[in-house]
């Protein structure tokens, strides 16, 4: 390409042929003195003229990379860049015969630029992608707060405070120090001493982010040993129709203030949080109405009443539901010595709107308590109170009435259209009790027939719905669980506490089932408790193993 | 009080108790139970010692004693529930009475896990060293957990699970939590002796028992875990489908190796239905291990349940002949699926020879 | 004409000078009762010179709450309508759960329109609301 005799003097001569490029070229020989340098380079490196060493007049990045060209072994795969004056360039060397290298300089500026700005917008994105992630993942406002908080702490600001609408006299307030977990305060502060705040928490109008002057920030603003303030912002937190919150950005007077497109990228930023605590909020506040109403339908815990064990367990159908079409209750006897009545039973249908059909049954039984020793009048007015013409949706239950007698327990039960408890006798077996009676709401008139019975202690009663017999599973798949494997279990059963028959029966079924679909299933026990000197009784009874 | 310097005394006032209240609970006598334990605390033992040393250890003993078959299952949960009326009693004296001095955290069985009495020892420890706990219970769905989660704003879950068979559930539950940035905790016999599958399903912390999960938590909060894990990056090897496979189809799995054993051993034609009951459950069992071991990718799991089973059945006097059988016909059914296929191998070789029937009955 | 949206439930239905007979195969639960109840009220309906129906139950398999809910509905509308219901060929499941019920008389007890009267004019009337103990108003959403 250049002959080694022609670079020698074609160096001075204006109108070399490399003038016309369209970048500043520089020719070096081995030994790294300049061999020739065109117009453009030149103009870039005024010293760099024939018979200077590169050292000596081009910058130490580029000189570095003629000697790493020069070295054997360490050939330079890609092109070298740095600075020159005010200006970034790229350095393409390409190596002659003779040993003698031509650097191509390429002006890469503007491309430096773009792509210093690309990567900042990549990475914002990705700190965006990032907060978005760690925002949704969490419906609990609390800890929306904190994350929105910690990430603006990290990112954006020395400190960040994230200010949440109060209810009350306090506005809960999290802070968060760069590096340290955020703290969670109730600050009794008025959001109107500092100007925006309460703007900023009302979230209508909308405002623009808002300076304010460090000096006047109110103590709570700044965390301790945060040290002397540079610049505070206070960013609405927009959220779906309600206000999300503010958010307050803290640098120390030692770092940069904040550019204007930082303070867009942090609007950016706040508009996921303040959605993400806006939803957390809407969340809570139905979880919270949801919690009130499922109260009401939600299976009571049970336990010792006037001397007798109960015990009560229910799965619904469902396993991300809490209630269905099963019930019970226990009403402990409004006057001692008097019967508490339990009652037990499964309306047609399931989920939720079965449920709340239970919701009315069991207020119903409530109201008819009065009269709860005759349940025979119970059923009937439950039956009138629940028959419509529009439907015949009925539901099926059991009432039982205990009362403790000396250490016995006196049971008078009856069933409305439902399977007959069980009876768990000392000696170990098995009755069902002789009680039956039509379901109720969907015939004109509902009749029953009591069981009156005497529990000795240790003896149990059984209260279940078919969701227990009917189970689908076994070796088949298909083969229900039937009373017969009930009894047989139950049979196993005799002086156990009310609680673990329930659990007992629970997970007989479960097993059972399987992963298969089943239906609600509810199991009540009403037990005799044991009196302390029978406690010797069957401790060392040998398990059966059955196979 | 008699607060003794003696460690030995200690020890020795330890096992009384724990002998005391092992005879209470395997009669199945509540008011001795609770005495027994209110008793401790009025002497001035510690509550967290009365709670771990005493009343976990009596519950360690239930499991051995129902495994040498000298308990029935239910049994089992007669004592159990004694040995929970006797936490609660222990919870509402004032000895044990502590106010919260640190964070929340949630205490949960993972579901199908129906022994409570673990995460619930572990509760009471919690609260005794002040954290404020929600106690959850026994097999608890991985929705209702969540949904807990997102309204309490828990620091970490603490997860229990003592069959190893609720591992993939408990995987789920685990990468749930971990998904709205909630740590978790596990414990219990099925995470491993020392905790392997806990590592593999990527808790975030293991404890071998309540002791040592409260020092964990008191040593300084779980690390927020990160929200984009996936949790097919801890189980690569279920890309091959073999778990899902064999999951899916174990109740035909089940229903296959019964006809064969029919046809293989007459004497089980006459089996009566509590015998074939019985029977299917065994089968679903060794089916579902093997099912958990395709899961963890583990094959030591499934023969040491296969040993396991072998030493239970034996002890129950039930001849063990059709064991190997089993897993034969198994791996006929699932020659299609390397791993499975190698896992009945190293299952039907852990059992060894096995002694010719003395009698009619199979396993 | 047979007429099945379930899968699991085949209705089959035969008409004749008075009477009409359906022939019930497969489960009548939560998914498929509908279906019947909507098939009875539209033949009652089409056909008021109905004096039988006749369910024919031999092949009815599963039967859940909401299936007997319809049993129990139907046995509304066809007293309402003056036809007798026959619940005929019932299998054994069928029968137990009618038994635990108690509503094996009410809907087996195949009586004239004048005998089964006083009950049913109760039900079968727009609800009047009679009942002094009544706690709860009529709703169309329980």
């Amino acid at each position: 390409m250049v002959s080694p005799e022609a670079h020698s003097d074609s160096t001075t001569e204006p109108g070399s042929p490399w003038d016309g490029a369209p970048y500043p070229v520089l020719l070096t020989d081995v030994q790294g003195m300049v061999v020739l340098s065109n117009a453009a380079a030149a103009v870039l490196l005024p010293a760099a003229r024939p018979g200077a060493r590169l050292k000596d007049v081009a910058p130490a990045w580029l000189s570095a990379a003629h000697d790493v060209l020069r070295t054997p072994g360490l050939e330079a795969s890609r092109p070298l860049s740095g600075v020159m004056g005010a200006r970034s360039f790229e350095a393409h060397p390409s190596v002659q015969a003779d040993g003698s290298v031509v650097w191509w300089l390429v002006d890469d500026t503007d491309h430096r630029l773009v792509r210093e700005a690309l990567t900042v917008e990549r990475e914002r994105t990705a700190f965006l992608a990032e907060a978005s992630n760690m925002l949704l993942s969490s419906l609990n406002l609390g800890r929306c707060m904190g994350v929105t908080a910690q990430l603006a702490a990290e990112y954006l600001a020395d400190a960040a405070l994230v200010v949440a609408p109060s209810r009350g006299r306090r506005m809960p307030v999290v802070t968060s120090l760069r590096g340290a977990s955020p703290t969670t305060k109730h600050e009794a502060a008025d959001p109107n001493d500092v100007p925006g705040l309460s703007e900023a928490l009302r979230g209508f109008p909308p405002v623009p982010s808002r300076w304010i002057d460090p000096g006047g920030a109110p103590r709570w603003m700044v965390p301790e040993d945060f040290g002397p303030v540079g610049s505070i912002v206070i960013t609405p937190l927009p959220g779906h129709g309600v206000p999300a919150g503010a958010l307050i950005l803290l640098r120390r007077s030692d770092t940069m203030a904040f550019t204007q497109n930082e303070e867009v990228f942090a609007q950016l930023f706040a508009a996921r949080a303040g959605a993400a605590m806006s939803a957390a909020r809407l969340y809570a506040e139905q979880a919270a109405i949801t919690d009130v109403l499922m109260q009401e339908l939600l299976p009571p815990t049970l336990h010792q009443i006037c001397g007798i064990d109960f015990a009560g367990g229910y799965r619904p159908s469902a396993d991300h539901e809490r209630v269905g079409g099963d019930f019970y209750d226990v009403h402990p006897a409004a006057v001692e010595g008097e019967a508490s009545l339990v009652a037990l039973g499964d309306v047609c249908g399931k989920g939720l709107e079965a449920a709340v059909l239970t919701g009315k049954i069991r207020n119903t039984l409530q109201a008819l308590l009065p009269m709860a020793d005759d349940h025979q009048r119970m059923i009937s007015l439950l039956n009138t109170a629940l028959l419509t013409s529009h439907h015949t949706r009925f539901a099926t239950l059991v009432l039982a009435s205990a009362v403790r007698n000396g250490s016995d327990v006196e049971l008078r039960l009856t069933s409305a259209g439902h399977p007959p408890p069980l009876i768990l006798r000392k000696n170990g077996t098995v009755e069902e009790a002789d009680t039956s009676g039509t379901l109720v709401g969907a015939l004109p008139h509902a009749t029953a027939r009591t069981a009156a019975l005497t529990l000795s202690p240790g003896e149990s009663c059984v209260l279940y719905t078919d969701g227990i017999t009917e189970a689908k599973g076994g070796l088949t798949g298909d083969s229900q669980f039937g009373e017969d494997r009930l009894k047989r279990a139950l049979g196993q059963c005799g002086g156990m506490p009310a609680e673990s028959i329930v659990e007992h029966v629970q997970m007989l079924a479960a097993q059972w089932v399987g992963h298969r679909p089943h239906d609600d299933m509810a199991v009540v026990v009403i037990a005799a408790p044991r009196t302390h000197h029978l406690t010797a009784v069957s401790g060392h009874t040998r398990g059966r193993f059955t196979s | 009080m008699t607060s003794s310097p003696n460690r030995l005394q200690d020890q020795g006032r330890i096992r009384n108790l724990a002998d005391e209240l092992w005879q209470a609970v395997q009669a199945t006598d509540e008011h001795t139970a609770t005495e027994v334990v209110l008793r401790a605390l009025e002497e001035g033992m510690e509550p967290e010692t009365v709670l771990l040393d005493v009343i976990a250890a009596v519950q360690g003993k239930v499991g051995e004693e129902w495994a040498d078959n000298r308990l029935t299952v239910a049994q089992e949960h007669a004592a159990t529930a004694i040995s929970e009326r006797a936490v609660a009693a222990l919870a509402l004296h004032p000895a044990a009475r502590t106010e919260p001095t640190r964070g929340r955290i949630t205490v949960a069985c993972v579901d199908g896990e129906w022994h409570a009495l673990p995460a619930r020892l572990l509760a009471e420890v919690l609260k005794l060293h002040g954290w404020r706990v929600d106690y959850l219970g026994a097999q608890v769905p991985a929705p209702h957990l969540i949904a807990h989660l997102h309204r309490s704003d828990a620091d970490a879950v603490a997860l229990s699970s003592s069959i190893a068979t609720r591992l993939p559930t408990a995987h789920a539950a685990i990468t749930a939590c971990q998904a709205i940035a909630v740590p978790v905790l596990v414990g219990g016999a099925a995470f491993g002796a020392d905790g392997q599958y806990a590592r593999l399903l990527g808790a975030d912390a293991w404890a071998s028992d309540a002791r040592t999960a409260a020092d964990r938590l008191a040593r300084g909060p779980l690390a927020r875990p990160r929200t984009n894990h996936q949790p097919i990056d801890d189980l690569p090897h279920l890309a091959d489908q073999e778990y899902t496979m064999v999951a899916r189809s174990s109740a035909a799995l089940v229903r296959t190796v019964f006809t064969g054993l029919e046809e293989a051993f007459p004497a089980f034609r006459d089996y009566t239905e509590l015998q074939r009951d019985h029977t299917t459950e065994d089968l679903t069992h060794i089916v579902q291990f093997l099912a958990t071991a395709l899961y963890l990718g583990d094959t030591d799991l499934f023969t040491g349940f296969i040993t396991w089973t072998a030493r239970v059945l034996s002890s129950r006097g039930v001849p063990l002949q059709s064991l190997p059988p089993s897993l034969g016909i198994l791996a006929g059914e699932l020659k299609d699926f390397p791993r499975a296929t190698h896992t009945l191998e190293r299952g039907i070789n852990a059992l060894g020879p096995v002694p010719p029937p003395t009698t009619g009955n199979l396993a | 004409m047979t007429t099945s949206p379930s899968p699991y439930l085949r209705l089959t239905t035969v008409d004749a000078a008075t009477t009409v007979r359906i022939e019930v195969n497969g489960d009548l639960d939560y998914d498929s009762a509908p279906h019947l109840l909507a098939v009875v009220t539209g033949k009652l309906a089409e056909r008021p010179d109905l004096k039988d129906l006749h369910l024919h139950c031999a092949g009815l398999g599963a039967i859940d709450s909401i299936g007997l809910s319809a049993l129990l509905m139907i046995h509304r509308h066809t007293s309402t309508a003056g036809v007798r219901l026959h619940l005929e060929h019932r299998t054994a499941r069928l029968e137990r759960l009618l038994a635990i019920t108690g509503t094996l008389d009410h809907l087996t007890t195949v009586t004239t329109g004048d005998a089964n009267a006083p009950a049913d004019t109760a039900q079968a009337k727009p609800r009047t609301n009679a009942t002094p103990a009544r706690l709860t108003g009529p709703d169309s959403t329980a």
